[in-house]
């Protein structure tokens, strides 16, 4: 029940987030339903008004589609730890993530895991990168 | 049990809201405590990197002075309804106009720094990377030029800097709902430094041409020590609107 809490309130902060971005996020995704996606990251966009990264991600029929996750703005990012070079091709990755309304394979971040490790968010990044 | 999660859900929330705009898992500074600064004429000195202390961004008529609310006029309530996300003009990288919350810092800027101001600057990081400007001595022309922030003319009432701002175009969006307004919109911003880190806003909204009264939001801002503005140019890659395809609604 502890750990029900704890979830609870962390999805609280977490989907209040996009709140601060320059456009409307519920409009734009569900996030009451999050899609997890594995896969490989081929392009890291780091632009305005969001950043964005594109991941390779194999489906269960072995077909290989490419989805764009949308991040912060770059200066939101730095201020709360992001760097551009937080994500780089090639690297393998674990993404958490709201999933556009109109079906596409476009997604705003949550979580994103690195194969060190280190746990990314839409806007946050560690003090520390895990070890 | 059920009290338990009460009062955990009432403790993230609190943390949540108490957080500057913009910044996540607490990293922002600390908001520092002391006297209100003053120039040597005695003024507040307004001098700093600040968040927050617009309206509410998601929906104007929250935050209103106790008693107040917002009045639409039919064919006003008429256009909000009939809004979409994709076409608020924030969201296409346009300003926020006055007085709507922006979750970016901002820098007040007072020229000539010491001596009587003729102006004064708000600097915003976004939305968008742009800037007001506040004529200290002077007063509004006869027929402005419509314009997104209109013009604005400031003078001091004892510590608070009061902006009476016409002149504005009907362009801009109060809110993510899409609260609109008029040519007429004519705007009353007190500006009062309370102590060093503390800076209210109160904001007056005239616009009979849209509302059936005024009505008075009041917002928040605080002091960013050690920040400084960062570059937001928000043109340069503004792709994602064509995913936000539905009704005008709280971000």
């Amino acid at each position: 029940m502890r750990l029900g809490i704890i979830l609870i309130s962390a999805g609280l902060l977490t989907t209040a987030l996009p709140a601060l971005a320059h456009h409307s996020f519920a409009a734009e995704y569900d996030t009451s339903k999050k899609v997890e996606l594995k896969g490989v990251v081929t392009k890291f966009e780091w632009l305005n008004p969001h950043a964005h990264f594109y991941m390779d991600v194999k489906g269960a029929d072995g077909r290989v589609a490419n989805w764009n996750l949308e991040l912060a703005s770059p200066n939101m990012l730095v201020r709360n730890g992001w760097k551009r070079t937080s994500l780089k091709e090639g690297d393998v990755v674990v993404a958490v993530a709201s999933q556009a309304k109109d079906g596409t394979n476009t997604a705003s971040l949550t979580t994103v895991t690195l194969a060190n490790g280190t746990v990314l968010t839409f806007m946050a990044a560690p003090e520390e990168p895990a070890k | 049990m059920i009290r338990r999660l009460v009062v955990c859900l009432a403790i993230a929330l609190t943390v949540f809201a108490q957080a500057p705009a913009g910044r996540g898992r607490g990293r922002g500074p600390t908001t520092p405590a002391g006297p209100t600064p003053r120039l040597p004429d005695g003024t507040p000195d307004f001098t700093g990197v600040w968040q927050g202390g617009g309206s509410n961004s998601g929906d104007i008529s929250k935050g209103l002075k106790p008693g107040e609310e917002v009045v639409m006029l039919p064919w006003a309530e008429k256009l909000m309804k009939s809004r979409k996300s994709q076409d608020d003009p924030q969201a296409n990288c346009l300003p926020f106009g006055v007085p709507r919350g922006a979750p970016y810092p901002w820098r007040i800027v007072r020229a000539p720094a010491d001596g009587a101001a003729t102006h004064m600057f708000i600097l915003y990081e976004g939305n968008i990377h742009s800037y007001r400007q506040i004529f200290m001595t002077g007063k509004h022309p006869d027929d402005p030029d419509p314009t997104w922030y209109g013009h604005s003319v400031g003078h001091w009432e004892k510590d608070t800097l009061v902006v009476d701002t016409v002149g504005f175009n009907d362009k801009f969006w109060f809110d993510y709902l899409g609260h609109p307004h008029t040519e007429k919109l004519h705007t009353v911003e007190r500006y009062t430094r309370t102590d060093l880190g503390n800076m209210t806003i109160e904001v007056t909204i005239d616009d009979p041409g849209a509302y059936a009264k005024p009505f008075t939001t009041t917002g928040k801002a605080r002091l960013q020590p050690g920040e400084e503005l960062l570059e937001y140019i928000c043109q340069e890659n503004n792709i994602d609107l064509v995913h936000v395809n539905a009704p005008a609604q709280l971000p």
